[in-house]
């Protein structure tokens, strides 16, 4: 168990370490499926609760019958599954961007708490934030016309900040906003999966154009993508 | 009441008055009573502090009183604590008092009251208690918020072995709440039907994020608070201050545990100097550093003070601080003028001031320990000059200084390796020889040993041996031998040598070791001897040799005797006459032998004694491989000559034979009876002359089977007792047996070399050969008589008497009708024959006829095949011939009567064969071969057979002697 765990702490450090690289050095990569791909991995990585909710949980004295259950996450502390689904792509990466943003302040004051699995954390975040920024860019290059749009508005309740409180609730509160954090980035994975389960759009925007600004048609109109789960006419990058 | 009172003031103030002019007026009122009565809660402390005055004071007037504080809880009644409290008070005053409650505060509303008494001295008896104040309440619940349940304290920091009061207030009417610490349950106790309690004592400490407890009302509500138990602060322990420039004073002290818990205070060290007054907070937890003042203070008073949250702990010292110089580390140490013996080491100080003094250590290393020590009082820079060292070695010098006006501490050392020159080699190499024989030719191999480190001053380069005749003292042979090497091998003719040896460095070379050596081996008979063994070797003695010797070597190999190895040795003193060897090479179950020389005057060895012996001795490891001999019914010898009595791992002391014995059965005599580890029981003999190698057994049962064994014992005992060897003695009357066959068998033997040397003979007189019929009378009576174109018999001349019927089944069973015994036990690879014979009117001829089977006419009929077709001459009468000449006749009647004759024979199995008594004419003669070529009949096949007419003469003894074993028994049946 702790071997797997230093595994995956040392698996995200060098993954965060990667996209931060990636992202300090201002370039995207502009293969869809590979940034996509990568967000899901991420995702994938950030829903693992041996990551934070475990070693916290273990060190607050959380682990005991009775105080494990007033862990689960608060409803509506984070964007549902269902929530997220109903957004466009770009509303959703705006979505998961301003609730990581979120998450990073709320790292910030677990910091006492769980000194080194929060800063592994916060790299991770930062590199998914760049790979965020990346995918976003590249939507935006395929719809120019739906920056000028406003998007859906996400059913989101982001985190907020919470008043003084004993200790104890401090503990509890830090659990349930792990355990949503857990819960949120699975649900992010989930989208991104379907996401890639979708029809393949790269195979025909690299047959058409050698790159995605040629995707600006049928982009032109905002939706959730659950409705882009139709078929997209070929040469079309889902939004 | 009020009369009274103005009395009793104007009374005192009278009083007062005439007692002091310093005497204040006091108040008009007495007793004073505590007015303005506030209680104010501290939740996080869990204290009540209470506030009030007392008016009635004059103005600038001091008094000491005495107030009493009740406290109640819950409702006034319920007083729970009675305080009294002493303080001066002054007119217009608040007066402070605060109370901590163990039970959280908000757990409970309390009440405080508070009345006074004057307690001065001036004032006289009695004196008398004021009012009580009116209760005033404190109720912290009212500041509780919507939630239905609340546990107290919140978040409260206790040391270790403390005890806590916990309590909840509940608004849910119908509750039914649990308490938790972790997550055992606790015992709870109820308050009031909203508040209950419960104590927690001599908390522990179990993570620093806090004990959890917690209090449930399932489905309701749920509320936790955090403990914190922090360590019991530590008071600091070897706490100092010095100097090492008179600028800072470097504080020092060990903390002992840390306290800090997260989310807490940390626990903080404090310096205050009482002479300059001056405070510091230390960054550290463990030293602090202080700048000295530049007014020339020299005392210090220093209070360190530790604190936490809970406590404080406090520690202080008074020094001087020139008492407290720590000087820093010398430097610029080096070495000067470095020779062999002696070098010179210097160094600098820090100085402090202008009159500073320092005594400064000097340490010299060799090898890790201190060789030298001094002690050098230096102002700036010290010298010191080292002597007696050893050439050729490295050692380290260390310099550490102290303040000499008032030695605190050492500084720091520094240290620096150096390492002296080289010097020729101080001591001659010890030499010793070996003389032998190679190729009948005195060869002398010089042995030394390597100088000591001490003895070589420096790295031996090569050894000079110098060969010196002293029969020609001109003539020196010298020789270099490059190093490491320790010996040389030198041949000589018969005179004797004396030889020079040298050891050499870069600087020199070492005095020199001489020893004389002859052509003579000296291999001298000594008797040899055994040596003494102690707890620190082999004791070696000798007795002294007469005369003046110049010394004694004892010399010896510390390898076993078979492996070669360069001989060691020990050179003793002239006076010596014994010595102790000791080598880590020495081994158990090894015989070591010593030589004890002497060596003359001229430095000649003489051997004086040998020594033998073991440093352990065991028990041998092998048993002698035993021959046996000189078996007889009662005796046989035993035999292991080619065991080796001096290569065992002990001293050989003699032999046991064991001998195995049967149930009851009693020992020979000599032998004993002994049991073994495995029980079984052996008859023992035992043979004490390490050199008696054989042994006869005697007074033995013939005919009888013996196992024994033999092994040899040493002092550490016996050898293996592996397998035992069997012996069968021999038979009483085999001795006489052979006495009666010999002869036979010779006679036997020359009785059949005489039958093969007269074999010619013998088959003349007993078996001489078959006469040849084409030979015989009778043909040539035929021949001259009837035809004289027939050199032998004519088919005709001769009505066949018998057909042979071969039959050659391959595995089928045939039996005969009237056979008794099946045919499968005969070999079926011979074929079977049947004989037809004629009835007597049927016979063409008047005579009998002969039916045989010759190998000298096979060899004829061989010439043209043993089956080729029989001929057949034309006299022959058809009627008679038919029957017989053709194949088909002569098939049906051989088919009828025998398959009249035969039983089970099948068809197609057997085949006929026309056996003639004829032979025929192409074997017999050639020339006259027939003009009408006969039908190819059956093959013929000669066989020896023959048919007896009644009145028949016996056959000649030859023919008789080859008949087959085929019998005519009747005319239907023949078989064998």
């Amino acid at each position: 168990m702790r071997a797997q765990c230093v595994r995956r702490t040392l698996l995200s450090l060098v993954l965060g370490l990667l996209f931060l690289s990636t992202a300090a050095k201002g370039k995207c990569s502009g293969k869809y499926h590979e940034l996509l791909q990568q967000l899901r991995r991420q995702a994938d990585l950030m829903q693992d609760t041996s990551m934070l909710l475990d070693p916290y949980i273990q060190m607050q004295g959380l682990d005991t019958a009775g105080l494990k259950e007033h862990c689960k996450e608060r409803p509506e502390a984070f964007p549902s599954e269902g929530a997220l689904r109903g957004l466009s792509r770009r509303g959703f990466l705006r979505t998961l961007d301003t609730t990581l943003d979120l998450v990073l302040h709320r790292l910030t004051d677990l910091q006492q708490d769980l000194p080194e699995a929060q800063h592994h954390a916060k790299l991770n975040i930062r590199g998914l934030r760049s790979n965020i920024h990346c995918m976003s860019q590249l939507l935006l290059g395929s719809s120019e016309a739906e920056t000028a749009e406003p998007t859906q508005p996400a059913p989101v309740a982001t985190p907020r900040p919470t008043p003084p409180s004993g200790a104890f609730q401090h503990k509890l509160k830090g659990c349930r906003f792990l355990s949503g954090y857990h819960r949120f980035m699975h649900s992010v994975g989930q989208v991104l999966r379907e996401w890639e389960d979708s029809p393949s759009r790269s195979r025909s925007r690299s047959r058409r154009h050698s790159s995605h600004p040629a995707l600006q048609r049928g982009a032109r109109r905002t939706r959730p993508f659950r409705r882009d789960r139709r078929r997209v006419p070929r040469g079309q990058l889902p939004r | 009441m009020a009369l009274s009172t103005i009395f009793l003031t104007v009374f005192l103030l009278a009083l007062l008055s005439l007692r002091t002019y310093q005497s204040e007026v006091l108040s008009e009122t007495l007793p004073l009573t505590p007015e303005s009565l506030n209680v104010s809660i501290n939740s996080a402390h869990q204290r009540l502090h209470l506030q009030w005055t007392i008016h009635n004071l004059a103005y600038h007037q001091e008094l000491k009183m005495v107030f009493q504080i009740q406290i109640s809880r819950f409702k006034t009644s319920n007083v729970i604590w009675k305080e009294s409290y002493s303080t001066t008070v002054k007119q217009n005053q608040g007066l402070h008092w605060s109370w901590e409650s163990k039970l959280p505060l908000e757990c409970a509303t309390h009440f405080v009251r508070v009345r006074g008494k004057v307690d001065d001295a001036r004032i006289p008896e009695p004196k008398f208690w004021s009012n009580w104040s009116r209760w005033e309440e404190a109720d912290a619940q009212n500041s509780l918020g919507p939630d239905l349940l609340f546990l107290f304290p919140e978040d409260k920091l206790v040391e270790e072995g403390s005890d806590v009061t916990f309590c909840y207030v509940s608004r849910n009417h119908q509750h039914n709440i649990s308490c938790y610490l972790e997550a055992a349950q606790i015992h709870i106790d109820q308050l009031d039907p909203r508040v209950s309690t419960f104590k927690l004592k001599n908390v522990s400490f179990i993570r620093r994020t806090g004990t959890n407890i917690f209090c449930e009302d399932p489905g309701v509500a749920m509320k936790g608070t955090v403990l914190f138990v922090s360590k019991i602060l530590e008071e600091p322990k070897d706490f100092f201050c010095e100097t090492q420039d008179f600028k800072n004073l470097n504080c020092a002290w060990d903390p002992g545990s840390d306290t800090t818990l997260p989310k807490q205070p940390s626990q903080s060290y404090t310096l205050f100097e009482s002479f300059s007054g001056k405070k510091m907070l230390c960054e550290h937890r463990n030293f602090c550093n202080w700048q000295v003042a530049q007014d020339s203070q020299e005392m210090y008073n220093f209070t360190l003070v530790a604190e936490n949250y809970l406590r404080k702990r406090r520690v202080s010292i008074l020094f001087n601080v020139t008492h407290r110089v720590h000087p820093m580390s010398p430097y610029n140490l080096f070495f000067e003028n470095i020779s062999a013996t002696n070098a010179t080491v210097t160094w600098k100080v820090h100085a402090i001031g202008n009159y500073s003094t320092f005594l400064c250590q000097l340490e010299l290393l060799g090898e890790g320990k201190v060789i030298q020590q001094q002690n050098v009082s230096v102002k700036v820079s010290g010298e010191y000059l080292l002597d007696d060292l050893e050439p050729d070695t490295r050692y380290t010098a260390r310099v550490r200084c102290a303040y000499a006006n008032h030695f605190w501490k050492w500084s720091e050392p520094i240290s620096q390796k150096f390492s002296t020159s080289e010097a020729a080699p101080s001591e001659a190499p010890d030499v010793w020889r070996n003389v032998r024989l190679v190729s009948g030719r005195p060869t002398v191999t010089l042995f030394w040993k390597p100088l000591s480190k001490s003895q070589a001053n420096g790295k031996i380069l090569f050894y000079k041996v110098i060969v010196e005749n002293p029969d020609k003292p001109s003539k020196f042979e010298g020789l270099s031998i490059p190093a490491p090497a320790n010996s040389t091998e030198l041949p000589l003719n018969g005179s004797s040598y004396q030889i020079h040896v040298t050891a050499h460095n870069s600087v020199g070379p070492s005095p020199a070791s001489v020893i004389t050596v002859s052509g003579d081996p000296g291999n001298r008979e000594v008797e040899e001897e055994r040596v003494n063994i102690t707890e620190d070797g082999f004791s070696v003695s000798w007795k002294p040799q007469a005369g003046a010797p110049a010394g004694y070597v004892v010399e010896w190999c510390d390898r076993p005797q078979d492996l070669p190895c360069d001989p060691q040795w020990k050179n003793l003193g002239p006076n010596a006459t014994s010595t102790v060897i000791d080598s880590g090479a020495f081994r158990p179950g090894v015989r070591y032998n010593f030589r004890i020389y002497g060596i003359s005057t001229e430095r000649m060895a003489h051997l004086l004694e040998r020594k033998t012996g073991y440093i352990e001795e065991l028990a041998p490891s092998d048993n002698p491989r035993v021959v046996t001999s000189h078996l007889t019914s009662h005796s046989f010898t035993l035999t292991w000559k080619d065991y080796s009595t001096e290569s065992q791992p002990g001293f050989i002391q003699g032999y046991y034979l064991y001998l195995k014995s049967k149930v009851g059965e009693q020992c020979l005599p000599g032998f004993e009876k002994t049991g073994l580890t495995d029980d079984s029981v052996y008859c023992k003999h035992r043979i004490d002359n390490p050199e008696q190698k054989t042994f006869v057994m005697e007074n033995l049962q013939p005919e009888s089977v013996y196992e024994f064994l033999i092994t040899p014992y040493t002092s550490a005992g016996e050898g293996p007792l592996g397998a035992f060897t069997k012996v069968t003695t021999s038979s009483e009357y085999s001795h006489a047996l052979v006495l009666i066959l010999l002869p036979m068998i010779f006679f036997i033997l020359l009785f059949t070399i005489v039958c093969y040397l007269k074999s010619q003979w013998l088959k003349e007189k007993c078996y001489p050969d078959i006469p040849d019929p084409c030979k015989s009378s009778v043909l040539s009576l035929i021949k001259s008589k009837e035809n004289p174109h027939l050199t032998i018999m004519n088919v005709n001349d001769c009505v066949p008497d018998a057909i042979e019927v071969i039959n050659k089944p391959e595995g089928s069973k045939i039996q005969f009708v009237g056979a008794s015994k099946s045919l499968t036990e005969a070999e079926f690879t011979k074929p079977t024959y049947l004989y037809l014979l004629p009835t007597v009117k049927n016979s063409p001829g008047p005579g009998p006829c002969i039916c045989f089977e010759n190998f000298t006419y096979n060899q004829a009929a061989s010439g043209s095949g043993s089956c080729d077709p029989f001929p057949i001459t034309p006299q022959v009468p058809p009627g008679q011939r038919g029957p017989l000449t053709s194949r088909g006749n002569l098939l049906k009647a051989l088919e009828k009567n025998y398959m009249n004759s035969l039983g089970e024979i099948p068809s197609g199995e057997a085949s006929l064969n026309y056996v003639s008594q004829l032979v025929s004419p192409m074997s017999g003669d050639k020339d006259n071969l027939p003009t009408n070529p006969p039908e190819p009949i059956l093959c013929s096949e000669y066989k020896m057979q023959m048919a007896l007419p009644l009145g028949l003469a016996s056959p000649p003894p030859s023919e008789n002697s080859r008949l087959s074993s085929t019998a005519l028994l009747d005319q239907g049946e023949h078989y064998r």
